[in-house]
């Protein structure tokens, strides 16, 4: 008797577990990883895999097509530390070659945490770059140089950077993929 | 202890089996599916501008705040269906999904189209009859065979600023879209 109650509870959380986290995490099963960002990367194409498809019905959203572009999210640091409103965030470095990119913040149910009447979304066509061509973006609640952008309320977000036209969704290997890192800067 | 290594062995094998029974049932399970939020939209063979991404409020289709949106669901049970308009000079794309929320066919301003978007769905059937010259079309038309019939073109628009956003949304609404050519 107790071994079926205990290959009962074995069975059941092996079952739900390993599904629910491989539709949040995902790492295992068919994410493209590179360093905290994480996308889907056949989300738009014409026959996804069943993992894909049960996060698609889970998401129910209008996902980009495979020509149109590919979108990451990040819900921690490059450290790995969760992304927390308390802080402010540097994000350096280099995109994927893309006619252009987005990049917001939202929270745990996709609600867009930018000030409401300022910019929702920071767009790669209207930032200040360096000379060789890299970003610097600062996000958080506490006044920043250069690109800012500025959210409101407390509690964890994530970062959704959204590259259209992109050459990552046609076959280029995680490897290749260089993604600019979130860096820690001073909390509150 | 065999005993007992043996009866978890046989849980997490069981516990495998319910995991990839939920990952196949999940899509057909769903209630609330992408299908069920497109009817609520009413942008049967018309094209219905999705509203405008706010901060602080909810975002059901999870779009980006950077660009609008046109929506409009097709039937090729009514016959081809045709998308046709002039878009602004500016980055947009296209993509077909079907019932299921899988996309189809998509596309970008980028792919040599320019400015014309001019396109013919046809389901397998259409197809054959096209290849037949049964069916007329306009010249330069861009032909997509969809394996379904029940369909959604979602047309993004990207402004390359906020202040000409109300313009563009305009030229965005003057697609046409349904079973006429």
């Amino acid at each position: 008797m107790f071994h079926l109650l205990a290959m009962i509870v074995v069975a059941l959380s092996v079952g739900f577990g390993l599904s629910w986290y491989a539709l949040t995490d995902g790492r295992l099963f068919g994410v493209l990883q590179a360093g905290p960002w994480a996308a889907w990367p056949d989300v738009g194409s014409a026959e996804p895999n069943p993992y894909t498809r049960a996060h698609l019905a889970r998401v129910a959203g209008l996902q980009l097509g495979i020509g149109e572009g590919l979108q990451f999210t990040a819900a921690a640091d490059s450290d790995g530390m969760p992304l927390t409103r308390d802080c402010t965030y540097r994000i350096q470095g280099k995109t994927p070659v893309a006619a252009f990119w987005t990049l917001s913040a939202i929270g745990p149910s996709g609600v867009n945490l930018a000030r409401p009447d300022g910019t929702a979304t920071i767009r790669s066509t209207a930032i200040a770059r360096s000379n060789d061509g890299a970003i610097v973006l600062y996000v958080g609640k506490r006044l920043a140089p250069l690109n800012w952008l500025e959210l409101t309320g407390n509690g964890p977000f994530s970062l959704v950077l959204t590259l259209y036209d992109t050459v990552v969704s046609s076959g280029i290997s995680s490897a290749q993929t260089t993604m600019p890192a979130i860096i820690k800067e001073e909390c509150l | 202890m065999t005993r007992t290594l043996l009866w978890l062995l046989a849980g997490a094998v069981l516990g495998g089996i319910i995991h990839i029974a939920v990952i196949l049932t999940l899509p057909a399970l769903a209630d609330r599916t992408i299908w069920t939020r497109v009817e609520g939209l009413q942008a049967r063979n018309k094209i219905v501008l999705l509203p405008d991404v706010k901060p602080g409020e909810a975002n059901p289709f999870s779009l980006d705040p950077a660009l609008s949106y046109g929506l409009c669901q097709l039937d090729l049970a009514e016959g081809p269906a045709f998308v046709n308009g002039i878009m602004p000079d500016a980055f947009w794309s296209m993509a077909i999904f079907n019932r299921a929320g899988t996309i189809v066919y998509s596309t970008t301003n980028r792919d040599g189209i320019g400015r014309t978007l001019q396109l013919g769905i046809f389901n397998a059937n259409q197809t054959r009859l096209l290849a037949q010259q049964q069916i007329d079309i306009a010249e330069g038309l861009l032909i997509v065979e969809a394996p379904s019939d029940q369909l959604f073109v979602v047309v993004r628009l990207a402004p390359p600023h906020q202040a000409v956003r109300a313009r563009f949304e305009t030229e965005l609404s003057k697609i046409t879209c349904g079973p006429k050519q």
